[in-house]
């Protein structure tokens, strides 16, 4: 795993990261992994007869791409709070880019808990998904920053 | 309610799905959780069972929304954890939570009804260690087609 660092400053902008084009097997085995079988994600027939010009991608997926993009910053063990807010429907094809700016640093008893603001834009320029993650960067890695 | 068994390779597979491929969630025993791996627990239980409450059904039923999978969008989903993050080989106990309905104005028109549940996970002695708080949006149909 990557490095684990412990002296994040407020306005530090993570560097950014593209998951993607998403594909219709990236939807499935992500729809397999998590159990939401809901057929408006991989049955175009089904999409457009709600309204829908095609199935479109799961909100959760992106989610988890944000979140992953988050532990290989800041460790697998660290995450407390993990919210990701469905702002426009992600397509098919579509490229995520990930970002993140830390919004707040505060000392806890061996470490500190990090707030991150957490977007993932499409390459339209559209923000699919607002988050936000707090982080706790604690005991394990003693007194000082860890590299 | 329901009791969720944390699996290994239940880990493995949600981590892989969501391009995480740090050795912690793909060779450890003892695997600590993705971020949203709790989403999984549909394979368990139903968050859904949160929105039988009486305050949810009158709420759609007044607006003449039908809650079927066509028009259910996930609008937010958060997850809050507690002590050390769940991991594998824990068991967690759920139990169902509803939080409120909310009704706006769509952004492209339309009426959208915000639901806001819970699905809250304790240890089999009963501690709390994390929490999912989901806003699921049922909207007109008129919301979703003039994108």
């Amino acid at each position: 795993m990557t490095a684990t660092r412990f002296d994040w400053t407020v306005g530090e902008q993570l560097p950014p990261r593209d998951f993607g084009p998403v594909t219709t097997t990236d939807i499935v085995r992500y729809q397999g992994a998590s159990g939401d079988m809901n057929p408006m994600h991989h049955d175009d027939v089904l999409a457009r007869s709600a309204g829908y010009p095609e199935a479109f991608s799961v909100g959760m997926l992106s989610a988890g791409y944000l979140a992953t993009y988050c532990t290989d910053f800041f460790g697998t063990e660290s995450v407390r709070r993990f919210r990701t807010r469905f702002r426009e429907i992600v397509w098919r094809g579509d490229v995520l880019t990930m970002t993140g700016t830390i919004s707040e640093v505060r000392p806890v008893v061996g470490g500190v808990r990090i707030t991150v603001d957490l977007q993932v834009t499409t390459q339209t320029g559209k923000c699919a998904v607002q988050g936000l993650g707090e982080f706790e960067l604690a005991g394990r890695l003693g007194a000082g920053p860890s590299s | 309610m329901a009791v969720m068994p944390i699996e290994r390779g239940k880990i493995r597979e949600y981590a892989t799905s969501t391009g995480a491929i740090q050795p912690e969630y793909l060779e450890d025993p003892r695997a600590p959780i993705p971020p949203t791996f709790l989403s999984t627990v549909i394979f368990w239980d139903q968050p859904g069972m949160a929105l039988r409450d009486p305050a949810a059904v009158e709420a759609l039923a007044s607006l003449d929304i039908k809650a079927d999978m066509t028009q259910v969008l996930s609008a937010e989903q958060e997850y809050i954890f507690h002590g050390p993050l769940p991991r594998a080989g824990d068991v967690l106990v759920t139990s169902h939570r509803f939080d409120r309905v909310e009704i706006k104005d769509g952004r492209r028109g339309g009426t959208m009804v915000f639901l806001k549940f819970a699905i809250e996970f304790r240890s089999e002695e009963g501690k709390l260690r994390a929490e999912c708080l989901y806003t699921s949006a049922y909207t007109t149909r008129a919301a979703v087609t003039q994108s």
